[in-house]
């Protein structure tokens, strides 16, 4: 079993993300794809603490959970928010910021 | 050997689903089946901790993603409720899915290349456990587990503070 296996998968997943946050207009599945990334890469690190034989990179990946976490917290309390603002899911019809006026 | 062949079987299952819970979150029509997928893939992903032989790693991932992540934002899907006319309207989902999935396929790539320079093979020796985490934790990595318990805290106090109800007589 060699770690490039799990360093080949941990790739596929952070472009699978990426993938969702380029393609898709649901705002619930761009959150879900950050998420997929910040979990792909707490993948390397826990790979990258076996191939050292290290608890360095474990320890980060630990650290990484708490501040997905607290993404996870924000962006759903943002979502609720612009939800209840404008009815819909739709992350194109949040453009404000693209008018000029 | 026998134990190889084991762990590469393993592999293969956590592998699978893991890719299969990331495509139903990707091309999902309605969004709490994306949030099955991403549960799939959490789950599966805690599995392939495990397999690293970084337990208390895949214990944290069950309790904090799978049990608290994708739970509240099951949670969310359900409050909001979202009626087919507030889901926007993708008629050309795959096309763009497969596109998009062309222009990233070389950043895949050089992501692998790149990682694939370390070493070939693991470590031998002990496992990395709960007991040398714990020691690392606190021996040198005392002020980001301090930094990361105030980012926790002040994240708390704005989701409280954008998700409240606006009420009477109140202006933003």
């Amino acid at each position: 079993m060699s770690p490039d296996l799990f360093f080949l998968l941990a790739s596929i997943l952070f472009s699978m993300g990426l993938v969702g946050i380029i393609s898709r207009k649901n705002l619930f599945v761009i959150y879900m794809s950050i998420e997929l990334m910040l979990s792909s890469i707490n993948l390397i690190l826990a790979t990258l603490s076996r191939v050292l034989g290290d608890g360095g990179p474990s320890v980060i990946a630990l650290l990484l959970v708490g501040v997905i976490a607290a993404e996870a917290a924000l962006f759903l309390a943002i979502i609720v928010h612009l939800y209840r603002e404008s009815k819909t899911l739709d992350a194109d019809r949040y453009n404000d910021l693209s008018e000029v006026s | 050997m026998l134990v190889d062949n084991l762990e590469l079987i393993l592999f293969s299952i956590l592998a699978s689903f893991m890719l299969g819970g990331t495509t139903t979150m990707l091309l999902a029509k309605q969004t709490l089946y994306s949030a099955f997928g991403f549960l799939v893939a959490m789950l599966a992903l805690a599995g392939l901790f495990g397999l690293l032989d970084n337990r208390f790693l895949g214990v944290a991932q069950v309790m904090v993603s799978v049990g608290a992540i994708v739970v509240l934002s099951m949670l969310s899907i359900l409050t909001i409720n979202a009626k087919a006319d507030a889901l926007p309207k993708e008629p050309f989902k795959y096309l763009w899915v497969f596109l998009s999935m062309i222009i990233v396929s070389p950043f895949t790539f050089l992501l692998y290349k790149m990682l694939i320079t370390l070493p070939h093979h693991f470590a031998k020796g002990e496992n990395v456990s709960a007991k040398v985490m714990g020691s690392v934790l606190f021996k040198e990595w005392v002020l980001p587990f301090e930094l990361i318990s105030i980012l926790l805290l002040t994240a708390m106090l704005g989701a409280i503070l954008i998700a409240k109800k606006k009420t009477k007589g109140e202006h933003s």
